[in-house]
C-alpha cells in the first residue's frame, strides 16, 4: 500500500469517487487533492514548509491527474513540474485519469517521463490492481 | 564524180558513133539522092566536138552540185547533233515534254507521261483534246483560256499550273511552262512544253496554310521572335497573331521590332523573366508563368512557353512563343485554395467539437458507471430501490455503450490510416468470445468456425475484435424464437484476398427494402430497446478502414449472411 496519492481533478465528484475507490481497494494510506493544476503546484511548494500556516503535507508517491481543467489544466501542470524548479520531485510518477479521446493527447503525454500510464475514467477497483502490479 | 561525168561523155560520144554507123550502112540501100552530103567523117567529127560541150556542162554542173551537198550535209549534221541533244534533256530531266503542231494539231509525249503520270504509250492520245481532257475540270477552263490567249499573243513563253489526271484517276499539281515556234510571218506552228510535278510542293504549301490558320484562327497568343537577345533583353518580335493582339492590345505593326520585355510591369515576376533569359542563352525551351501588361497598362495572368526553332542546317532562327491568359485560372485557383484552407479549418473545428462534446458527455457518465460500480458493493434490502438501481444501471451501461460506439466511429474516421499485425483468427475469435462469455452462456447458441484454410490475417487486432463482437452480438440480438441459433464463421482464401463469411440463422433483414441503407449511420431495423442503429455502421468503416470490403445476404426468417473480404498483405 502507497503511503499517499495525489488526485488532481475539478470536479468533486471524480475527487469523492477517488477517494473511496482508492481507500475500498486500500491502494493508499492518504489521499490528497487538488482543485487545477495550480493548486497541485502550491500543494508541492508548502510541502516543506513546517512553520506555515498550512496544515502538515505529506510527500505523494502518485499522482491522477485529470486533464481538462479551469485555471490550469493538466499539460500546464506537466509542463511546470518536469522544470528544475520541482526537480525534488522527479521521482514522483504520473497517471493521467481522463475522459478524453483525442489520440494526439496519448501521443503527447509520452513526451513527460513522469506519466506512466495514460487511463480512461471511471477510477475503478480493477484499474488499482493493475496498478499495483504496475508501480 | 568526175568518173561519171567522163563515163556519161563516153557513153554519149559511142551511142552517137554507133547510130552514125548504122545510118551509114542503112543509107548504101538506098538510091543515092544526097547522101554525098551525109559523110562519116563530118558526123563523126560532130559527135566528138557536141561530147567535149556536154563533158564541159556536165563539170560546172557537178561543182555547183557538191557545193549544195556539202551544205545540205552539214545542215544534217547540226540536226542531228541537236535532236541528240533534245532527246537526251529530255531523258535526263524528270519533267514530262510535250511537242504539239498546232496547225495537224498533233501532240507527242516523252517517257515522262508514263514514268510521273502512269500513262502507257497507247494510252496516250495524239491530239491536244487528250491533253485537255486529262485536266482537273475546276482548272481546266482557266487554264484553256490562258493558254489560246498566250497563242493569240504570240508571245514566246507560256506558263501555268495545274491538276492533270494520272492513269490511276489521281490528281497531280503540275508547272507547265511552254514556248512557241513560229513561221517567218509570225503564225505558230509549233509548241514545246515541259510539265513538271508539283504536288509534293503544292500539299506542303496547303499544309502550311492550314498550320497557318490554327496561328490566325486559335485564342493563344502566339509570339515569334528572333533568335538571339536584343541586348540582355527577350528578342526582338518577327511575328504576333490576330489573338495577341485581342489580349495585349498592341497591334502587330506597333509591336513588331520590339523585345516582349515591353510585356513586363511593376509585378511582373522577376525570377520569371531571369529564368527566360537563362533559358534563351542556353537555347532551351522554357515555361513561364507571370503578371504581364497589356498596351492600357491592365494587368493579366500569363502562361507561356518558348520554344527553340532551328533552320535547315541545324542552326537556331526563330523563338516561338505560345501565350495563354490563364487569370480566370489563378482566380480560381486562389478561390479554391481559400475554400479548402475554410474546409480543413471548418474540419478541424468540427473534429475539436466532437472531442469536447464527446469529453463533456464522457466525463459525467464515467462518474455514474464509477458511482454504480460502488453501489453494486453495498447491499439494498429494499426491493423498490433494488429494482430503480437496476433501472439505472442498465441506462447508464447503454449509455455508455452508445457513446463509446460513438467514439470509435469519431476516432476512424479521423484516424483513416492504422497498425496492421499478422493475427491467429482464432485467438481472436476466443478473445472475442470470452467478452461474450455473459451472452453466450444465456442463450446457447451453436458456433462452429473453420479456419483450416486461412489461419492467419494481417489486421488491425482492435478493429477485426470490435468487428466480430458487433457481428455475434448482433446474431445474438436478433436470433429467431422458435429455432436454435446457429453462427458459422469460416475463413476462406479467394487469390490474393482472404474472405470471412459470417452466417446465422437469425430473424434476416429485408434486404428488398433496406439494402441501400443496411450500413448506414442510425438505421435501426428491428424494434428492439437496445439497438442503437450504429453496429454495421461501425463494422463498415472499420472493415473499409482496413481496406477491406463487406458485403450482405439475408432472407426474413431464414438467415443473414456477411461476406468480409481483405487484402491479405
Amino acid at each position: 500500500m502507497l503511503e499517499t496519492v495525489l488526485c488532481i481533478d475539478d470536479d468533486p465528484i471524480t475527487l469523492m469517487l477517488c477517494k473511496m475507490v482508492i481507500t475500498k481497494a486500500s491502494f493508499s494510506k492518504e489521499i490528497a487533492t487538488a482543485k487545477n493544476g495550480e493548486e497541485a503546484l502550491k500543494y508541492f511548494n508548502t510541502l516543506n514548509q513546517t512553520n506555515s500556516d498550512y496544515e502538515l503535507k505529506k510527500h505523494p508517491q502518485l499522482i491522477f491527474l485529470d486533464l481538462n481543467m479551469p485555471v490550469m489544466g493538466g499539460w500546464d501542470f506537466l509542463e511546470s513540474f518536469s522544470t528544475t524548479e520541482y526537480s525534488d520531485y522527479n521521482k514522483i510518477k504520473v497517471i493521467i485519469l481522463s475522459s478524453t479521446i483525442d489520440p494526439e493527447d496519448l501521443e503527447k503525454s509520452k513526451k513527460y517521463p513522469m506519466v506512466i500510464d495514460f487511463l480512461s475514467k471511471p477510477i475503478s477497483k480493477e484499474m488499482l490492481e493493475y496498478l499495483k502490479d504496475k508501480i | 564524180m568526175k568518173n561519171k561525168t567522163n563515163q556519161i561523155t563516153i557513153i554519149y560520144i559511142l551511142v552517137s558513133i554507133f547510130l552514125a554507123v548504122i545510118y551509114r550502112e542503112v543509107l548504101k540501100h538506098i538510091p543515092p539522092v544526097h547522101h554525098h552530103s551525109f559523110s562519116f567523117i563530118n558526123n563523126a567529127i560532130f559527135i566528138l566536138l557536141s561530147g567535149i560541150i556536154l563533158k564541159y556542162f556536165l563539170n560546172k554542173n557537178d561543182i555547183k552540185n557538191s557545193e549544195i551537198f556539202k551544205k545540205l550535209k552539214n545542215t544534217n549534221n547540226e540536226i542531228k547533233e541537236s535532236n541528240e541533244r533534245y532527246d537526251i534533256v529530255s531523258k535526263a530531266t524528270s519533267d514530262t515534254i510535250w511537242d504539239w503542231k498546232i496547225q495537224e494539231d498533233r501532240m507527242t509525249w516523252n517517257k515522262g507521261i508514263e514514268n510521273v503520270f502512269g500513262y502507257k504509250q497507247d494510252q496516250v492520245g495524239e491530239s491536244s483534246k487528250w491533253w485537255f481532257d486529262n485536266i482537273h475540270p475546276e482548272d481546266s477552263i482557266k487554264m484553256s483560256i490562258k493558254l489560246y490567249s498566250f497563242i493569240e499573243q504570240k508571245t514566246e513563253k507560256w506558263q501555268d499550273q495545274y491538276r492533270f489526271k494520272c492513269a490511276d484517276g489521281s490528281y497531280k499539281y503540275v508547272l507547265d511552262r511552254g514556248f512557241i515556234l513560229k513561221d517567218e510571218n509570225g503564225k505558230s506552228l509549233r509548241m514545246i512544253g515541259a510539265i513538271q510535278d508539283i504536288t509534293k510542293q503544292k500539299e506542303e504549301e496547303q499544309r502550311l496554310k492550314l498550320l497557318e490558320t490554327v496561328i490566325t484562327h486559335t485564342k493563344d497568343s502566339v509570339i515569334i521572335t528572333e533568335a538571339d537577345l536584343n541586348e540582355g533583353k527577350i528578342p526582338n518580335i518577327v511575328y504576333v497573331n490576330p489573338a495577341f493582339t485581342v489580349t495585349s492590345g498592341y497591334n502587330s505593326d506597333e509591336i513588331i521590332g520590339k523585345s516582349p520585355n515591353i510585356f513586363k510591369g511593376p509585378n511582373s515576376d522577376s525570377l520569371e523573366y531571369k529564368k527566360l533569359i537563362d533559358a534563351i542563352k542556353n537555347k532551351e525551351e522554357c515555361q513561364v508563368e507571370t503578371l504581364s501588361y497589356k498596351k492600357n497598362k491592365d494587368e493579366y495572368w500569363v502562361n507561356f512557353s518558348m520554344l527553340p526553332v532551328s533552320d535547315s542546317d541545324g542552326e537556331l532562327s526563330h523563338w516561338v512563343s505560345i501565350q495563354r491568359d490563364i487569370s480566370e485560372d489563378k482566380k480560381q485557383e486562389v478561390e479554391k485554395e481559400q475554400l479548402i484552407k475554410e474546409l480543413t479549418q471548418n474540419n478541424k473545428d468540427l473534429q475539436q467539437f466532437s472531442y469536447i462534446t464527446s469529453h463533456n458527455l464522457r466525463a459525467p457518465l464515467s462518474n455514474l458507471t464509477g458511482l454504480l460500480n460502488l453501489i453494486n458493493d453495498i447491499p439494498i434490502k429494499n426491493p423498490e430501490l433494488k429494482e430503480i438501481l437496476d433501472g439505472f444501471n442498465k441506462s447508464t451501461h447503454l449509455l455508455n455503450d452508445t457513446i463509446n460506439d460513438l467514439v470509435k466511429v469519431i476516432i476512424i474516421k479521423d484516424n483513416p490510416s492504422i497498425e496492421k499485425e499478422n493475427l491467429m483468427l482464432k485467438d481472436i475469435f476466443e478473445d472475442v468470445f470470452s467478452q461474450l462469455e455473459f451472452l453466450i452462456g444465456t442463450h446457447k447458441p451453436i458456433i462452429k468456425f473453420d479456419f483450416e484454410q486461412v489461419s492467419f490475417l494481417n489486421t488491425n487486432k482492435s478493429y477485426l475484435e470490435s468487428i466480430l463482437l458487433n457481428l455475434l452480438t448482433n446474431a445474438i440480438k436478433y436470433k429467431s424464437e422458435t429455432r436454435k441459433l446457429k453462427i458459422n464463421i469460416t475463413a476462406k482464401q479467394l487469390d490474393h484476398d482472404v474472405v470471412l463469411i459470417f452466417k446465422d440463422n437469425g430473424i434476416g433483414i429485408d434486404l428488398e427494402r433496406n439494402r441501400d441503407k443496411i450500413f448506414g449511420l442510425y438505421q435501426r431495423f428491428h424494434d428492439y430497446p437496445d439497438s442503437k442503429g450504429l453496429g454495421l455502421y461501425l463494422v463498415k468503416s472499420q472493415v473499409e478502414t482496413m481496406g477491406g470490403t463487406i458485403g450482405i445476404e439475408s432472407k426474413v426468417d431464414i438467415g443473414t449472411t456477411f461476406t468480409l473480404t481483405f487484402k491479405n498483405r
